[in-house]
């Protein structure tokens, strides 16, 4: 079987992003190989400033001090954690060229790719997810 | 306290954290050896049993206390230990080892032991063998045993070669055993 795991990140809201990078660090952490295509909303995750201020959905944001109780890691220490466990993280360059967005908006590290690049390395993974 | 040989605080971390401390710590450890997980996230329990099973360290246990989980991992290299031949000559199953009477020299680390051994055998870790052999008889009849027969291969040449004239590697070892536990954790 293989050991790649594919993630498709097109949303971007605080709860998103956990949902992304938890998963994404856990795998990392079993020995996974991970990549992370963001696309759409989901650019927000990795974008230098957007990511320190990601939203709760409407309606949700009494969950902000469980989120201070659980003592979660914030969203900038997760990626930051994510790429030093060797999450490869692709921005697709669709999306930017809507949203007007270059490489530099973005954490450094990061590839940009289209939709054939997500596509080709997700063709045989044990496990692809969409966020 | 169960000995570990390499101790992780991950207390008042909340998942993922635990599991990606812990495959830093497992850098540090060598093979063989146990890492102690300190964790207060209730999740670390499963996370953490099977993070092992997918990585192929052994998953020693955890017990709890005071609202801190004490998790024991074992550090393992799968293809070291599945061509791992097993050399020494006198061998017993685990029902005569049992039935035998004699004395049964566990070898396994001291957390796997605390976690559940067959009642009545000898702790002594296998990397503790040269210095504790003292404690042990020359001519009595010692089985001893392990998880599965590698360790124990290892230790009855050592007490062979020390002198020690009644030696037998138990096969399979503890993985095959199914009978009563004694165990030293709540």
């Amino acid at each position: 079987m293989s050991n790649k795991v594919a993630i498709i990140a097109a949303n971007g809201g605080l709860f998103d992003a956990y949902k992304v990078f938890n998963i994404a660090t856990a795998a990392a952490a079993s020995e996974k190989d991970v990549q992370i295509f963001f696309t759409f909303e989901g650019l927000n995750l990795i974008h230098k400033q957007r990511m320190h201020v990601l939203e709760m959905p409407a309606g949700k944001e009494l969950f902000a001090e469980g989120f201070q109780n659980a003592q979660v890691p914030a969203v900038p220490q997760l990626v930051e954690m994510a790429q030093e466990l060797g999450v490869k993280f692709v921005a697709c360059q669709m999306t930017m060229d809507v949203m007007g967005l270059t490489k530099d908006d973005f954490v450094d590290g990061i590839d940009v790719g289209g939709a054939v690049t997500f596509l080709e390395y997700a063709k045989d993974a044990s496990l692809t997810l969409t966020f | 306290m169960i000995k570990a040989d390499v101790q992780l605080d991950a207390k008042g971390l909340a998942c993922p954290m635990p599991i990606v401390k812990t495959k830093k710590a497992m850098n540090d450890v060598a093979e063989g050896q146990v890492l102690e997980i300190q964790a207060t996230d209730k999740g670390s329990v499963a996370d953490l049993a099977a993070w092992s099973k997918t990585v192929g360290h052994q998953y020693i246990g955890s017990q709890e206390d005071n609202g801190v989980f004490y998790h024991y991992i074992r550090k393992c290299n799968q293809e070291a230990s599945e061509v791992a031949e097993k050399t020494f000559a006198y061998t017993a199953t685990n029902e005569e080892a049992i039935v035998s009477g004699a004395t049964i020299l566990d070898v396994r680390e001291a957390a796997e032991y605390a976690f559940g051994h067959i009642p009545g055998a000898v702790s002594i870790p296998m990397g503790e063998l040269a210095q504790r052999m003292n404690e042990l008889q020359q001519d009595e009849a010692i089985y001893v045993i392990c998880r599965t027969g590698t360790r124990s291969d290892m230790a009855a040449q050592q007490l062979a070669e020390a002198g020690f004239t009644n030696i037998k590697n138990v096969l399979p070892g503890m993985v095959g055993y199914e009978g009563e536990l004694a165990k030293e954790v709540n």
